[in-house]
Formats: C-alpha cells, structure tokens, sequence
C-alpha cells in the first residue's frame, strides 16, 4: 500500500465516522435544552373510564391537554389477549382511533402511549366494558420479540466490533509482526461494529418508548434515545471503532497510539451506561466494568489474528504467540477479578442466581467461562511451548482450539447481550421499593396519591391536596380508604396526619393484596363539607415481573 | 401465611361498624311552601361514647328557623346573610339562623333522643328533590360527620355517614 492508497484508505474510513460523529453530537446537543416543558395529561376518554356500554363501540377517542402524536395503541380484550390498534387520526387535541373488530361483552382496557410536545412519552390506559363489567383483564406485558430479537442482535454486533474489532486491531499494532494476518476479519468485525452503534442507540429509543419496531425512524425515537446514557455507549463506542480502523489502515506511527486509545474507548463506552456502571457505589462499578471491557477487548481480540497468523504464517506467529502468552495472564486476571466484583454487586444473595433470570444468564456465562478457561489453560500451558517451537502438529490443535475459544467468547457475548433484557436482582430491589403514584382531578378537588413502596405490604401513603384548579386546599381533615370490591376485603380507612410539611400522611398502612385497588380520599373542607375523589391505584406484588 | 393474617386481621377491624343506624329526619317527606318541623333523631353515640353535641346545618331555602331547646343542652344558632331574600308572610327574610348547635349534654350510648326545631321551607325550593340537613354529633373527643351527599347516580345506601335529608313535595 503506497502513501496515496493508504490516504484514500484513510479519508474513505475516518470521513463518513467524522460526519457521524459530528452528527451525534449535534444531536446530543440538540437534545438538552427544552427540559421544563409540561407533559400532556389526558382529559377524556371515550368511553369513558369506567363506562358500561350497551354494544360495541366504532371508535374511541382520548383527549389530551395538548396535542399528542401516539405511539402504542392497545387494546386488551377480557380474556387477556391484545389487539393492537392501528388506524387513528389526529383531530386537534384529540386522538381518534377505530375499532377494528365488535368487541364481545365484558371488560376491556384501552392503553395508550403518546409523546407530547415536549418530546416526553406519556402512558395511560382506561377501563370500560360491554354489556357487564367482569374481572379486569391481566394484561400480560406484550413482549415484542421482533424488536428483542433485533435489540439482541445489535447487541451482539456492538460487542463483536468493540471487542473483536478493536481487540483485533490492538492484538495486530501491538502484538502481531506480521499485520496481514487477520486484517480482513477485524476490519469485518469494526465495520459490524458502526452499523450496531447508532442502530442500537435508535433501538434504545425504540424500547424507552415500548414503540414497535416500524417507528424506527420517529423523532421522538431517536428524541428519546438521546436522552438515555446509552448515547454515551454509542458515541464512545463508534470513536473506538474509528480509531480501530485508523490504526489498521493509517500511517504506521499513529498505529499504536490509535489502538491503544481505542481499546481505552471500549471501557469507556461499556463503563458509560448499562446495568453494571449503574450500580452503586459508582467509583468502584465503572472503573471495573471499564477493566472488564477492557480485558476482554484484549484477550478476545487477539483470538482471531492469532488464530489466523499461526494458520497461514506459522513462522511470523511464534513472536505473536509469545509476546500474547507472556501479556495474557495478568490480563485474564483483571477479567476476572472485576468481574467477580460485579458479579457480587449485582446478584447481592446467591439465591438471586437461581431465581432471577439475571443470575441465571449469570449462570449460564459461568458455565461457558468455565469451558473457555480450561481450554484458554491448555492452550497456555501445553500447546504454546510445542507451537512456539515449531511443533506443526500442535500449532493445527492450537489453532482449532482458538477456534473453539472464538465461537464460546461470541456465545458469552450473546449471554451479557441477553442481560440487555434481565435487570440485575440488585436493580430489581430498588425497583420494589419505588411507589406508585396516582393524579386524582375532579371539579371540587385534586389530590397527588403515592404509596411506598408500591407493592403489597407495609406502605406509607403521602398526599397532596389541591382545589380543582392547582389553588390551595385547606383541609380541616383527610381520610384515606382503600378498597378493593373483588377481593372480599373491606375497605381500610385511615386518617391522614399532616406533618406540617403541605402534605397529608398516612403511615403504617398495610396493603395485604396487590391488585387494583380503589383509593377514595375524603377531604374534609368545612365542618359540613366533605368531597370524595377516587380513582384505581395498581399495587404491584411483593416480587416484582419484570418485562 | 403472614399475608393471610393481615387480610383476617383487616377484616376483624373493619367489618364492624356498617350496619348501624344513622341519623335522621323522622319526617322524611314535606312539601314546599309549608312549615316542617324538623325532628333529629340521634340513635346512638360516636362509636360508643356519650354524645356532647349535636350541630346541623341548614341549608339554602329553609328559612324562619326556630330551635326547639332542650334541658341540659345550651342552645346556640349561628345566624348568616342568604344567597337570595325570602318572602314570607309579606316580609322579606335575607338573613336567618344558618346552623343549630345544641352542645354541652350528655346522651350516653344506649340511649336515644331527639332534637327538634321548627322552620319554612320556601315556595321556590324545587319540588321533587332532595334537601340534606349535614349534622355533625361530638362525642367529647370523637366526631362522626353525617354529612355525605351521594353524587349523582350514587345510591344513598352506599354511603357511610349519610346526612339526614327530607324529599321535597309540591305545594300544596
């Protein structure tokens, strides 16, 4: 390669990565201001929540306190099952949307999911029934398999260039003599490594939203997207991979410097977002999930080009052989101290391996580590000493076995890119303790609800009560009374406290159930005036399910 | 196991206090236009205490109030402008007693009594509704309000502690 192929090269691989990055930050920065802006609140829904209707309805409709555009439209039919709804229209303020079938008789819930103005997604979801009401649907979590399977996917792409690519050009500047050798297949796996960057980022979008995969392409999407740290993945990510590619195809000073400053970016963009770099406490996890990319990007990366080298240049990979088994061990070494850290981190008790699918992906990558372990040891201590003499015979073994090495990394990266979908027990923890909230607004009063934690149990129960129009309410008493007809429970009432702080108390709650209950606040505004407001709350179960 | 005993726990605690009776109007119908005498009838105490007063508020259109008093009870109204003025036997009426309080005594649990006062219920009420009287009885300490107004379509029965309320007739 002549100076002015190799700076073709270069300009055709670093310039469209300059555009995109320029044009990621552009975005970034787009993406900041306007925080402050108010969400869209439904006003109406036709029918109405709660409604009993006679036959079938055309159509629905829901009213927002703005314009909205929708998302996701779902309706769940009494028997559980999902029929998404996909012809509507705009009108103003209000979303028209037809039904597609006659809806048989008893309860169904409309869901919706809408992004107003502001960008930011709002959820919802109403009650009615046909005929009579009969015990609520359980919507199970739609889980969207195509947009799993494509996040997954992605995913793995991501970590095969991070990992592969970068690893692979690190292990050729750095390691190999002859750089020929596994050139292709790293650059293969850098370029897989752009594609599943900024798709990934958009699917993440995708997924914050519960948007299906067709609106890919919505601003809103890419709006959300922008906003979650994975756009810091992203971004570091594909800064990584382009100075991976520099460091295949630039000018030979720069190689070394642009592959070791890469393999840096792969810690940085796993360190940057994820499950582990979210845990606390922060100083000790993003350090350790950067080793821990970084080491993997080292070791893994390396497998291909030497696998390649002592297949095709026998000669030229013994001096790559043996500078990688002498770096290897210390390096295998920080793999797998942060990721025991981590690992303890996350899982917090050991039951949690078993009976999370968290720890049992955990397991499972155990399980394949195990197996990587023991063959990356023999390779180490009985074949490398034979290969490195020369030995023909086991330099074939050996490459077969860093051939089997490569297929089980891939498949270890296909289980941490499975942990895309599994919230740590750790995760889930905090998850259990946050409360659910409810706005009740009616013409005589508004009231703020939240209960925490939002599951069955002990609880505390904090209110805010305001007039009808956001004034302040000055109430002479506050009763809470949860109830819950289908349950043979009558209804728990309890006086609130006022701490003094604008807020109204009730503490020591126990809910026994989870389920929807009806909380009826009863506000005393005078001697002789009381006002009732009520709406269903969703008290979760002790354990959470997650999607 | 221990879910379960809270449930039970729950409804030992709180299936109790739901049938009981309520206060009332003993004359639960009158028409427009005509004199009502008002009899409250208290049937028991605020969750077993000895009632020490009994307050009601009257409402918009009842007009010319006139409390009966009643030994060992002191007997207070509190008097306040109407939303509108009132014709009655060719006088017109723009202010009047707005609540009765009769306070101080003591009407234990397993007792019963009534408090009674006098009033007119202006023509222009409309005829065919309801019209509530919200009473609040105080047991020293305790308070039970009876002061629930069901909302529209609401069945009155479902309420806790409704208030007493007599069905307006037409003018006779």
């Amino acid at each position: 390669m002549n100076a002015a192929q190799l700076s073709t090269t270069i300009r055709m691989h670093t310039r469209p990565l300059a555009w995109l990055v320029a044009a990621l930050m552009a975005m970034a920065v787009l993406a900041m201001p306007g925080r402050a802006s108010a969400h869209a609140a439904l006003v109406a829904t036709d029918p109405a929540d709660g409604a009993v209707l006679a036959q079938s309805p055309a159509q629905f409709s829901l009213t927002f306190s703005e314009p909205v555009s929708p998302l996701v439209l779902t309706l769940v039919r009494p028997d559980g099952s999902q029929l998404a709804l996909t012809s509507f229209r705009l009108n103003d303020q209000t979303v028209e949307i037809d039904n597609p079938e006659v809806l048989k008789s008893g309860t169904h819930v409309l869901s919706w999911r809408v992004v107003s103005v502001d960008g930011h997604p709002v959820g919802g979801s109403a009650l009615f029934s046909i005929g009579a009401p009969s015990a609520a649907p359980v919507a199970g979590e739609a889980v969207d398999w195509t947009l799993r399977a494509v996040i997954w996917a992605a995913k793995l792409l991501l970590y095969a260039g991070l990992f592969l690519g970068v690893g692979g050009a690190v292990a050729l500047a750095w390691l190999a003599k002859d750089r020929r050798c596994g050139q292709s297949f790293v650059a293969a796996a850098l370029l897989f490594g752009l594609v599943a960057a900024p798709v990934s980022l958009g699917l993440q979008g995708l997924d914050g939203l519960g948007a299906p995969l067709a609106r890919f392409a919505a601003p809103a999407v890419w709006k959300t997207a922008l906003e979650t740290s994975f756009v810091w993945t992203a971004l570091v990510g594909l800064i990584a991979l382009g100075l991976a590619l520099l460091s295949l195809a630039g000018p030979s000073g720069l190689r070394k410097l642009a592959a070791s400053a890469a393999l840096l970016g792969v810690g940085g963009a796993l360190a940057a977002s994820g499950h582990a770099s979210a845990a606390e406490p922060q100083w000790l996890t993003r350090p350790l999930v950067f080793l821990h990319g970084t080491a993997i990007a080292f070791w893994a990366g390396a497998l291909a080009p030497l696998g390649l080298a002592l297949r095709y240049q026998p000669e030229e990979a013994k001096a790559f052989l043996r500078r990688f088994s002498r770096t290897i061990l210390p390096v295998v070494a920080i793999l797998a101290a942060s990721g025991i850290v981590l690992a303890i981190i996350q899982v917090q008790e050991p039951a949690a391996l078993i009976n999370t699918s968290y720890g049992r992906l955990l397991l499972l990558k155990l399980g394949l580590l195990l197996f990587l372990f023991t063959l990356a040891a023999i390779n180490r201590w009985t074949l490398t000493a034979p290969a490195e003499a020369g030995d023909t015979e086991v330099q074939r073994r050996l490459v077969r076995s860093i051939g089997i090495e490569m297929l089980i990394a891939l498949a270890i990266f296909g289980v941490a890119a499975g942990w895309r979908f599994t919230p740590p027990p750790r995760a889930l923890a905090i998850a259990a303790a946050q409360p659910v909230s409810i706005h009740i607004h009616t013409l005589k009063a508004m009231a703020d609800l939240s209960i925490t934690p939002g599951h069955a149990g002990e609880v505390e129960a904090s209110m805010v009560i305001m007039t009808g129009d956001f004034g302040p309410l000055d109430a002479k008493a506050v009763t809470l009374v949860l109830s819950k007809p289908d349950s043979g429970i009558e209804p728990i009432k309890r006086p609130a406290t006022k701490p003094g702080d604008g807020t109204w108390r009730v503490d020591n709650l126990v809910i026994p159930i989870p389920g929807r209950w009806n909380a009826r606040l009863d506000i005393l505004v005078s001697d002789f005036e009381m006002v009732n407001i009520e709406a269903p709350i969703d008290i979760r179960a002790d354990v959470l399910i997650f999607r | 196991m221990k879910k379960y005993l809270l449930a039970a726990g729950a409804l030992c605690v709180l299936g109790t206090n739901a049938a009981l009776a309520h206060i009332t109007l003993e004359t639960q119908e009158a028409p427009v236009g005509s004199t009502y005498k008002a009899v409250l009838r208290v049937p028991h105490g605020c969750e077993g205490k000895a009632t020490s007063a009994v307050r009601v508020q009257i409402p918009e259109g009842v007009i010319s109030v006139k409390p009966m008093p009643k030994p060992g009870w002191t007997l207070q109204t509190k008097k306040g402008k109407y939303q509108k003025s009132y014709q009655l036997y060719g006088e017109t009426l723009t202010t009047g007693v707005k609540e009765v309080d009769w306070s101080g005594g003591n009407l234990p649990d397993e007792f019963y009594d009534e408090f009674v006062f006098r009033a007119s219920l202006a023509a222009d009420l409309p005829a065919g509704q309801m019209l509530y009287f919200p009473v609040v009885q105080e047991c020293g300490d305790a308070t039970d309000r009876w002061i629930e107004i069901p909302a529209a379509g609401q069945d009155e029965d479902a309420l806790e502690t409704p208030a007493p309320v007599i069905k307006l007739l037409p003018k006779k």
